[in-house]
């Protein structure tokens, strides 16, 4: 059954008041929606983890969330913080390590978001959004998506950066 | 169109057990503190430096006042926009501080004219007093930038590079809100120097600074 606002809201209010009943239907709830929504943007085996980290968040911000508001698109602001993060993350592992040649396995080429990752993508300059496409969503590795859009491997490593940059200031902005 | 998806594996129910009642942020009460501390900075900088002689006579000069209302203009609207980050939404985007930060750059631009007709060199001959009043405006500004840093802290800024931004120009605006009660010059040309050089520095401090402060 697909959660609606309205009662992920309400079961919000009484987690803010320390009603652990509701908190943990909310969790459940909430853990099943991140699902969903991270399946679309990361690889799948990276799905789990990024779910636990932004429960985590949900978990130590409760009190950020403002109940006369919505309750799912304050959820969708934290998960889309907590993605960017984890994408900026592993881009600057992969920077340290100058490994950039290993492919993420597992990943699902889908597409269809829930709540706009594309049109976040859609507002960077096409030569940055098409790099992070192929190398932070899709999983292949630099050289192919440097194949694949023509652009130097340098200029693909300097695109991710800006547009992951980018991407992170436009994310409140929505 | 819908997904499959295999439910998250993550155990919830130490989560549940550490759940405690929480007070919700809002954005007025995060306002509270920087508005104190625009007050003490106002009242020590007054009282230390002494007040414009204009406002001890009772008659205080419009050059103060529309000073004061732009920079109370600024800084507030900054700091509403600030206190509001703590709370994250989608969809959610209040560019008042943006306008406010526009009618503030008219004083830059009308110094900018005054400087093409040849009448900016008053503001340049008074360094020494504007780099006092950009000295003091940043303190005053640091002062106030703490309970508004402290308040993101305890919220999800999600965008800290804008906090950053906002932050500073926040601060910047009240710091010089508040050295404006000493300030002894009116002309246009110092105001558009000096004072868009204190809040111009806190923005730029507060971009560089802020968003290490407030990661989450």
């Amino acid at each position: 059954m697909k959660s609606n606002d309205e009662s992920l809201r309400r079961l919000m209010i009484r987690a803010q008041r320390g009603d652990k009943q509701a908190y943990h239907v909310l969790l459940e709830q909430t853990g099943r929606w991140l699902a969903r929504f991270f399946s679309h943007k990361i690889a799948a085996d990276a799905v789990d983890d990024l779910v636990q980290d932004t429960l985590l968040s949900v978990h130590r911000k409760l009190s950020s969330y403002d109940p006369s508001r919505p309750f799912l698109p304050w959820l969708a602001a934290i998960a889309r913080y907590r993605w960017v993060d984890r994408l900026r993350q592993t881009y600057k592992h992969e920077a340290k390590e100058l490994d950039f040649d290993i492919a993420l396995e597992g990943h699902e080429d889908v597409v269809g978001a829930k709540i706009s990752i594309e049109r976040l993508l859609n507002q960077l300059p096409a030569s940055q959004a098409a790099v992070i496409q192929y190398v932070k969503i899709e999983g292949h590795s630099i050289s192919e998506a440097s194949r694949k859009t023509g652009q130097a491997e340098s200029l693909v490593k300097v695109n991710i950066h800006r547009g992951l940059k980018k991407l992170s200031a436009l994310i409140e902005s929505e | 169109m819908d997904y499959a998806v295999t439910p998250t594996k993550f155990d919830i129910s130490a989560l549940v057990e550490d759940l405690k009642p929480v007070r919700q942020l809002n954005p007025s009460r995060g306002l509270i503190l920087p508005v104190i501390m625009t007050g003490v900075a106002t009242l020590l900088i007054g009282t230390n430096m002494g007040w414009r002689s204009d406002l001890i006579s009772g008659q205080p000069s419009e050059m103060f006042l529309l000073r004061a209302g732009t920079l109370a203009l600024l800084g507030g609207a900054s700091a509403h926009a600030v206190a509001a980050m703590a709370s994250p939404s989608v969809g959610k985007n209040s560019d008042r501080w943006q306008m406010a930060l526009a009618a503030a750059a008219l004083f830059p631009l009308c110094a900018m004219i005054a400087m093409l007709s040849g009448n900016f060199g008053s503001a340049l001959d008074k360094m020494q007093y504007g780099a006092e009043c950009l000295r003091m405006s940043v303190m005053g500004g640091i002062g106030v930038a703490v309970p508004m840093v402290l308040w993101l802290r305890k919220g999800a800024p999600t965008s800290p590079e804008r906090a950053g931004w906002s932050t500073g120009v926040a601060s910047g605006g009240l710091g010089a809100f508040a050295y404006n009660f000493h300030c002894p010059f009116s002309d246009l040309a110092y105001t558009g120097l000096w004072y868009t050089l204190a809040v111009g520095f806190c923005a730029v401090a507060g971009r560089l600074l802020v968003p290490r402060l407030i990661r989450w």
